[in-house]
């Protein structure tokens, strides 16, 4: 049997990698065993009207209800919940202290606009003057967005949008976050993280972390002065937007990799703080897991690589600041097109069985040496298997 | 004899206490002492004793220890009977190079050196912690030499005994200089814990979970500590021999180098950031140009453009780096545009004695994962430069300079994998071409920065530079089977292009422990 591929995106990683396997690419209307689609074409697939059911042999890229993780609002409210649930059995993990969480406090304090207006403002009056983003939740790559220091600007946003002419916009909901206004800063920069984690299955949840992450830097010098509170290229990461500054480089598209971000931090900082540090990145990206495990929509055909964007503030913690559901596969240097390329690869590799038919009948427990550059976060499988039997078989991850 | 022998230590210890008083620390140690000896703890009625018994307890006699090691570390001389022929060829080279700085000057209409306007100073002072988006006009400016132009200065070096080698069918190999290098049995003496196998910390793997690999880390750096705490720095250089912990080479280098920060070097640095506000000499759009052309376009570099800036222009204030410099090079006396030549209008030109090569940066980019802080980076990465970085872009015999380790490298290639070289000469591809800019910029921009630094702690461990010929023969062996497949100079080139997944340790290993 012949593996076949199909692809709604025009993006030669994909096609590239599928091809120097052998699988033959088809159109969507043809047999697939593999599909790596966009989000739209994922959702109007699975919708009911569309009748169509997948047969064993076939994966697909994107769980059908993933914006439960990608939209802004739906995943703030989704860890709220999944907080407020530990909290209710009891669960040490949401133990408080100083009316924060303790271990679950990874994101910054977020509330959707217009719905908890009230609630915002009764927040904001604890730190009158302090800085705050606002994104709309269903854009990405930094549009929309912008920051506020003073409630009044906040008042004149609202009363602007809600014009007759701009009936479009109030429609439009946004998520208002505490900014982080104590970023970590290399070479007097600003930077955010951008990690990769392949999830198989969300119950019971396997999870995969990519090694090969990297940071985008600003351009322009981080300055956290009121003055400059309207200049992008000081504050966003995007590459997207960072590449229309005069000073983006495209040799280096602005990016460092996450490895010698580590060679910089254990050198400078120590070894335990970086230690520290990335376990507790790993950490916020299994209960970010958790927490939208119950709501999504479970199905054996489908497997997902999420973007992960984190920021690292000057006291090493690290924040969640949003999860996309389908990175960027276009690459803007060498070594992007190098990383992106293992990556698809490394999917493939854990998502399709040994035998190289996709088959949604297999356990999906991937034999270690088919992980390359990914490592095991979190298998609840092998987690189980450890606990029945003695001879535990779990060598590989971390994470009890 | 025993008297000869006991003058010449006196001679030593003479010479060694007049430059030790002549040094920038000494008046912070003198200060250190005259503070003991205002103790209890020392007394009158047997004041030698107790002095040294109190400088013990206060790490004064570690830290006097360290600067004699450090003394003997850098007066360190070979003399060679070709001295002087290499003398006069270097001569001739900063000559050469003058004159280049010279016609670009006239060229582009400008002077060497001048006293900055008032407006130039205050932006210049603005924007000293973001000296990139300092508006320099370096667009006309290009780099003075690049390492493929050295090269064919050492090409041309004829030798002393030329003459007597009469049969010459184009033998362009290094080999008519009469100098004597390392084989690779006198190579596995030297690194002798590498050649014996003995298990050697790694730099790769960041979160490897190799648990084999994580337990060493843990030994060495408890290991370390302890090191440390001793504050001897010839025990730090021991150390290093069997790799250093990520988290420990900052330390473990200052106490090597002796490139301790205090009050002293703080404003040391401050003075040569106010000489380069105070005056605009050519040599700056040189320095600003070649970061610009390297770490500013380098992905693993471009975050520490702005620290470089700092760095690198201070460095070419610096008149300490032209007084320690063995073999002073020839310098050029400036006066200031539009200044009569009276000796307060003139200087020095530049300050360091030192004019950048393309690529000179990388000679301190590593650096900048070490220190967070530019003074400390400074000293550091100046100590580096006075031990060892120097000798890589000058022409000396020294068995540390270039010119031996160019030809330790081709000796190498020749002995050990002659079906190669003879492979190269057939298809007059000349192998140090490709390799001269690895071993002038000592790897810097071509390795991994994490495997980079495992390459220097090895240099200042064994305090040789001859790892590097050694590494780069490794690599083109290595590499063997696709560089047999390949005929053209362009083609060669690409297959050593990307040396980004070499690991270091391993391939010495793989090439000192063979068949022993």
């Amino acid at each position: 049997m012949r593996v076949s591929f199909c692809t709604d995106l025009d993006k030669s990683v994909v096609v590239t990698n599928c091809e120097k396997r052998g699988w033959i690419q088809v159109g969507p209307e043809d047999d697939w065993n593999i599909y790596w689609a966009g989000t739209q074409t994922c959702r109007s697939l699975f919708s009911v009207d569309s009748g169509y059911r997948m047969n064993d042999n076939q994966l697909i890229n994107h769980f059908p209800n993933h914006y439960e993780i990608s939209r802004k609002d739906l995943l703030v409210k989704n860890i709220k919940r999944y907080r407020r649930d530990l909290e209710k059995e009891g669960n040490m993990m949401a133990e408080r202290g100083d009316s924060k969480y303790l271990h679950l406090d990874f994101i910054p304090v977020t509330f959707v606009l217009p719905a908890d207006y009230n609630m915002f403002v009764e927040e904001y009056r604890k730190a009158p003057q302090s800085t705050w983003i606002m994104k709309p939740c269903g854009r990405s790559q930094g549009s929309g967005i912008f920051l506020i220091n003073k409630l009044s600007k906040l008042k004149r946003w609202s009363r602007e949008s809600k014009t007759p002419f701009q009936q479009q916009l109030t429609k439009e909901s946004y998520v208002i976050s505490k900014y982080i206004d104590n970023p970590l800063l290399i070479g007097g920069k600003k930077f955010d993280l951008r990690l990769y984690v392949l999830v198989t299955s969300f119950r019971p949840l396997k999870a995969y972390q990519f090694k090969l992450g990297f940071c985008r830097f600003c351009t322009v010098k981080y300055d956290s002065s009121v003055a400059e509170l309207d200049n992008m290229y000081v504050h966003l990461t995007n590459v997207s937007v960072q590449k229309h500054g005069g000073e983006y480089n495209s040799l280096h598209g602005g990016k460092l990799s996450v490895q010698n971000l580590r060679l910089y931090l254990e050198s400078t900082r120590g070894k335990k703080v970086t230690e520290k540090l990335f376990d507790e990145i790993s950490w916020l990206i299994i209960h970010c897991l958790k927490a939208i495990a119950p709501v999504i929509a479970t199905d054996r055909h489908c497997f997902e690589c999420y973007g992960y964007d984190i920021i690292i503030d000057n006291k090493l913690k690290p924040w969640l600041i949003e999860v996309n559901a389908s990175p960027s596969l276009t690459s803007t240097t060498a070594n992007d097109r190098i990383l992106k390329h293992k990556l698809l690869d490394n999917i493939f590799n854990i998502v399709v069985p040994p035998c190289g038919i996709p088959d949604v009948r297999w356990n999906k427990i991937p034999p270690a040496e088919a992980l390359g550059d990914f490592e095991l976060l979190i298998d609840e499988d092998l987690l189980n298997l450890n606990e029945n039997g003695e001879n535990g078989s779990m060598r590989n991850s971390k994470w009890k | 004899m025993t008297d000869l022998k006991d003058q010449s230590i006196h001679h030593m210890t003479v010479k060694i206490c007049e430059d030790l008083r002549s040094s920038a620390q000494y008046k912070m140690l003198f200060e250190d002492v005259q503070k003991l000896v205002s103790t209890p703890n020392v007394k009158i009625d047997d004041f030698k004793m107790t002095l040294l018994k109190t400088m013990q307890e206060h790490g004064l006699e570690a830290e006097l220890k360290n600067s004699i090691y450090r003394w003997v570390k850098t007066k360190r001389k070979e003399t060679t009977p070709y001295d002087s022929f290499f003398r006069k060829a270097q001569i001739h080279w900063d000559k050469r190079i003058h004159k280049s700085l010279n016609s670009m000057c006239s060229e582009l209409g400008i002077s060497l050196a001048k006293t900055r306007g008032n407006n130039e100073k205050e932006e210049l002072t603005n924007k000293w912690n973001e000296l990139s988006n300092y508006e320099a006009d370096i667009q006309k400016y290009r780099p003075v030499y690049a390492p493929k132009d050295f090269l064919e200065v050492l090409l041309n070096l004829k030798g002393p005994n030329r003459e007597k080698v009469k049969n010459e069918n184009h033998r362009w190999e290094f080999a008519q200089l009469p100098l004597r290098v390392k084989n690779l049995s006198e190579l596995r003496n030297l690194y002798l814990e590498i050649s014996r196998g003995d298990q050697i910390l790694t730099g790769g793997g960041g979160n490897s979970i190799n648990p084999h690999h994580a337990a060493l880390e843990t030994e060495r750096i408890s290991l370390g500590e302890k090191v440390l705490a001793k504050n001897y720095a010839p025990l730090a250089q021991e150390y290093l021999k069997k790799g250093c912990p990520k988290c420990l080479r900052a330390r473990m280098w200052t106490l090597l180098l002796g490139a301790e920060v205090r009050s002293s070097q703080i404003a040391y640095f401050e003075g040569l950031k106010q000489n380069v506000l105070q005056y605009d000499l050519m040599i700056d759009k040189l320095i600003i140009k070649d970061i610009s052309l390297t770490a500013s376009n380098d992905d693993q570099y471009f975050v520490f453009e702005d620290v470089l800036y700092q760095v690198m222009l201070c460095f070419s204030r610096d008149p300490e780096i032209l007084k320690n410099l063995p073999n002073q090079p020839a310098f050029m006396q400036v006066s200031f545009k539009g200044k009569t030549n009276a000796p307060e209008n003139t200087i020095v030109f530049p300050p360091s004695g030192v004019i950048p090569f393309h690529g000179f940066t990388m000679y301190a980019a590593p650096f900048c994962y070490l220190f967070d802080n530019s003074v400390e980076l400074y000293f550091a990465f100046r100590a580096f430069y006075l031990r060892y970085w120097h000798r890589l872009h000058r022409v000396c015999s020294s068995s540390q300079g270039v010119v031996s380790l160019c030809l330790q490298f081709e000796k190498l290639l020749q002995c050990y994998e002659p079906n190669l070289w003879n492979h190269f000469k057939k298809c007059r591809i000349y192998p140090l071409r490709v390799v001269i800019k690895w071993i002038m910029r000592a790897f810097s921009g071509h390795l991994a920065p994490e495997q980079l630094l495992t390459l220097w702690d090895l240099i200042i461990a064994y305090d040789s530079l001859e790892i590097i010929p050694l590494l780069a023969v490794v690599i083109v062996v290595f590499r063997k089977d696709n560089l047999m497949k390949v005929n053209t100079l362009t083609n060669v080139e690409a297959v050593l292009a990307d040396l980004s997944s070499i690991a270091v340790i391993p391939l010495l290993q793989m090439a000192l422990m063979k068949d022993s």
